[in-house]
């Protein structure tokens, strides 16, 4: 009886198994059914190309929400652009603002007010024009009080010590007219910020305050009608979730024909690295973006055999710096006087000392790490935005470098000298010069980046403990306990990667101003954080390019001479993708391979890697 | 047998109320909250962070937040909502938990369904070729963690194309009919499912070895053997059915532990379950998402021990439940 039952099991096996697995979908071939809108927005790219196939990408986790006001993370981010459009966006070769829904804006001559023509004859994935009213709807969300998303406050300026809205208005339904309480220089990457949902649809969720539970993960795909070149066809939690194209879309290619050209775009999930490492190589995923510089050569000699192609895509915009703490009670609290600095008092006085932070930069051999923790795939940086950034990178920014000698004799100099000969330098009081380096462990790279540290300051008589820790434990430490010697971090790039997205880390009231973190407004404890602040108000307070990287150098220079960070080398990224897909364009900005999906498209109709 | 059940299922409630608090405390006393890494974003001002932390209710103390969370969940059996998902946590956690106990079947499948027959051989057949093999293989296996063997099993996969590399569906699943869904199905758990069930074989099949040995000693048997009952008859309708009692009440247990079990196989083939939902929520401090799944995992393991009482009551007249 038991065999039978088994061998009926295994016969049922086998007259499934043809259907798993290997089995690809037949093509049928596109037609399109939707007459194209007035104001088509023609896209550039390399090549038209055909309408058809299906591109799996790699995702480390799956969207929490797909509404596009309140979500916070990367991985709703990335689903959330491709699946809403907005006003403007940037375009990420060049990093200029191109036009989406609008079809062009004008400026007042202040500068400050932005009138945008919308698109005739775009519409919602259900077939709803999108009119400025639905424009104004999202501005009404976004601004919201009660709901006060985190995306609110690129729709805010700081004006005479408050935050104030932006304000707007929708004279008709093809023009919608924002003013900025100030000049913004970042005026269209904010009002691009703003991702454009259906007001027919959600209105009523709003009035009654259920905005943030709407167009969740638990919604139906059907019901979740988008404003971008994709809609939802299925989502399955931590697993993968399928778009197909947008019928109404109004982007088109040079020959007029619609976008997007792929039938299918899934973001499969892979928790982990090598897990997806073997997926890619198996032909289970067409795309990359997370591939570890170890594995770098043996991508690069396995892509002619495999059919894929390496794409070389420059530095990396993540950076790696060091930082001490230099923060001190603002008020005065728990036996401690204000001014008082929170870490040890010794420490205190050699961490506020500018000589020994340069000295401690020029301690470090950058060019060992590159040839280590990076295999070779770094380069040097010296500020927030790296050599990969085409439009903001200047190379005139300078800091101080690797030249043990230097920062030996610096040391000598201010009085760190080793007197008892143990190796380690004591300063003028005679306390040795020791501290501790925190750092998240389960970041193997900065782990290693320690160790090399380690080496390189005591090669100059400076003993450095690395500390790791878990990763809350850490930012704990640098934002509340503020008890730490020195910090090993990093900061990721904001899409786009300019310097005015970083206000929290140039002002000296920010929370991410990492060294000295959230000052009294306007009452920075150094002269050269005053004249930072003051550049950063100066950068965002015009739209005039040359100014802006002016402005920019000059911080840069002086955060860079004050030595308030020391800056660490940054990784190259590569992108492996299938050479079956054209029009492809890994950026260093996120999502990396799938930013342009609207134009990448399928070479041949079938076929394999 | 009502009135024992009845007194079994309240003495959860306190039981759970204690995994809660303990949950609760746990939470509270790890460094950070869920906005913590939301302030490490340049972009955001602490103005609204501090916003969100009110609207999430987390500027309050954590007895004031924990006594909110009991009094929604008595009075409106309400659990919470997930901070990042904006959904209950219940609904976040139903598929989840559903995938995780369909792995754990198939595990218990595969434990069960190889420790039996091979303990029976083992025994029948003891210190022969074929009891000291399996005893070396079963401990082989033992001794190799989790996390290894699924990976081995996944170089398998990619090497030979056999099967997939992880996941739960075919990309075309909807396309498929019901009989190619099963197929397919049983095609991406097979792998998840022998690195989770092979983990207890060995203990289980010397159990079952042990058991069978022990009663293949008692006068019973001899009496059996002495009527000149054929000796498949001996071992299958006398000496296995009593040694089987005390493993049902094992299986009860392992059916608790079968969950917890599989958090690691869940994470390697990127099984959609309740391990990979709540390790993202402990990393991210959606405190409530947390709460939701403990106590989830901590009901699977209470039922799966009272399962396991009353299965054994069933097999074993001597024992009643009064």
């Amino acid at each position: 009886m038991r065999t039978r039952v088994m061998a009926a099991c295994l016969l049922a096996l086998s007259l499934v198994a043809p259907g798993c697995g290997g089995g690809k979908r037949a093509e049928t071939a596109y037609v399109d059914h939707e007459p194209l809108p007035t104001d088509t927005m023609t896209v550039r790219m390399d090549e038209p190309g055909r309408h058809g196939g299906r591109f799996v990408v790699g995702a480390t986790s799956s969207p929490k929400t797909f509404n596009p006001i309140v979500a916070n993370e990367t991985s709703s981010s990335d689903l959330i652009t491709q699946l809403y459009a907005a006003l403007v966006d940037i375009d990420y070769l060049t990093q200029e603002d191109i036009p989406v829904l609008a079809k062009s804006w004008s400026f007042s001559p202040d500068g400050r007010t932005v009138t945008f023509q919308l698109r005739r004859g775009a519409r919602f994935s259900d077939g709803h024009p999108i009119t400025s009213e639905d424009v104004k709807f999202c501005f009404d969300v976004v601004l919201d009080p009660e709901l006060h998303p985190s995306m609110q406050d690129a729709l805010m300026m700081p004006v005479g010590g408050k935050a104030v809205p932006y304000t707007y208005s929708a004279p008709d339904s093809y023009t919608f007219v924002v003013t900025a309480p100030a000049t913004d220089a970042l005026i269209l990457p904010h009002i691009g910020n703003v991702r454009i949902v259906p007001k027919h649809v959600l209105e009523p969720a709003f009035r009654q305050k259920r905005f943030a539970s709407s167009y969740t993960t638990a919604t139906p795909p059907e019901s979740l009608v988008t404003s971008g070149p994709w809609r939802l066809k299925s989502y399955l939690e931590n697993q993968q979730t399928v778009l197909e194209r947008n019928p109404y879309w109004c982007g088109v290619d040079a020959k007029g024909k619609r976008l997007p050209y792929l039938d299918e775009v899934v973001f499969r999930v892979a928790k982990d690295q090598d897990v997806a490492a073997q997926m890619f190589h198996a032909g289970e995923l067409d795309g990359l973006d997370n591939v570890k510089p170890e594995d770098y050569r043996q991508y690069l000699a396995d892509q002619k055999s495999k059919n894929f192609t390496v794409y070389d895509v420059g530095a990396s915009f993540n950076t790696h710096f060091l930082w001490f703490n230099l923060n001190r009670f603002h008020q005065a609290e728990k036996g401690h006087k204000a001014g008082t600095p929170r870490a040890e008092p010794t420490k205190y006085a050699w961490f506020a000392n500018r000589d020994f932070r340069r000295a401690v930069s020029m301690a470090v051999d950058r060019e060992a790490i590159i040839r280590g923790p990076f295999y070779g795939y770094g380069v040097k940086t010296w500020s927030v935005l790296t050599s990969g950034n085409a439009r903001w990178y200047d190379s005139t920014i300078t800091a101080p470098d690797f030249d043990p000698a230097a920062a030996k004799a610096l040391l000598d100099q201010i009085g760190f000298t080793d007197r008892n000969g143990d190796g380690v330098r004591e300063d003028p009081a005679g306390h040795p010069v020791a501290f501790t380096l925190s750092f998240n462990s389960d970041n193997k790279l900065r782990a290693s980046i320690a160790t090399l540290l380690q080496d390189d300051l005591a090669k100059v008589g400076i003993k450095l403990i690395p500390a790791g820790m878990d990763f809350n434990t850490m930012v704990t430490k640098f934002r509340h306990e503020l008890d730490y010697d020195a910090c090993l971090l990093g900061l990721g790039s904001a899409v786009p990667a300019d310097p005015g997205m970083g206000a929290n880390f140039w002002k000296s009231s920010g929370l991410t101003h990492y060294w000295d973190i959230s000052q009294p407004e306007g009452r920075p404890d150094t002269p050269a954080e005053a004249r930072i602040d003051a550049l950063f108000q100066r950068h965002l307070a015009t739209t005039d390019l040359a100014e802006r990287k002016a402005t920019f150098r000059e911080m840069s220079q002086i955060l860079n001479d004050e030595c308030f960070v020391v800056w660490l080398p940054t990784s190259i990224m590569k992108i492996p993708v299938s050479s079956r897909f054209g029009n492809v364009h890994p950026s260093p900005m996120p999502h990396r391979i799938m930013w342009n999906s609207d134009r990448i498209y399928q070479k041949q109709a079938s076929g394999t890697r | 047998m009502r009135t024992y059940l009845l007194r079994r299922l309240l003495q959860t409630i306190p039981l759970l109320i204690g995994i809660s608090a303990l949950t609760f405390l746990l939470l509270q006393l790890a460094p950070g909250d869920f906005l913590a890494t939301m302030a490490d974003n340049p972009q955001i001002s602490p103005a609204t962070i501090e916003a969100m932390r009110q609207r999430f209710g987390l500027d309050r103390p954590w007895w004031v937040q924990y006594l909110l969370y009991l009094k929604n969940v008595f009075l409106h059996l309400d659990f919470g909502e997930s901070f990042s998902r904006h959904q209950p946590v219940f609904q976040v956690l139903g598929t989840g938990l559903s995938n995780t106990l369909l792995l754990a079947s198939a595990a218990a499948v595969v434990t069960w369904g190889l420790a039996i027959p091979l303990g029976v051989l083992a025994a029948v057949r003891q210190y022969g070729w074929a009891d000291k093999s399996l005893s070396f293989a079963a401990f082989l296996w033992l001794s190799v963690p989790e996390v290894l063997s699924g990976l081995l099993l996944l170089w398998f996969a990619a090497r030979t194309g056999w099967f997939p590399i992880g996941g739960m569906r075919d990309l075309d699943y909807d396309l498929f009919t019901p009989l190619q869904r099963m197929g397919d199905l049983i095609h991406h758990l097979a792998l998840p499912a022998l690195v989770v069930g092979l983990v207890p074989l060995a203990s289980r099949m010397r159990q079952m070895r042990a058991n069978l040995l022990d009663q293949l000693r008692l006068d019973y048997i001899t009496t059996a053997r002495a009527k000149g009952l054929p000796e498949h008859r001996v071992i299958l309708n006398h000496a296995l059915r009593n040694a089987l009692n005390p493993l049902i009440t094992l299986f009860g247990f392992t059916l608790g532990s079968l969950v917890s079990g599989s958090f690691v196989a869940e994470t390697i083939f990127s099984w959609p379950g309740l391990g990979t939902l709540t390790l993202e929520a402990i990393n991210t401090q959606d405190q409530y998402l947390v709460m939701g799944s403990v106590l989830m995992a901590s009901s699977v393991l209470i039922a799966g021990n009272l399962v396991a009482d009353l299965m054994l009551a069933a097999a074993d007249p001597r024992i009643r439940h009064e």
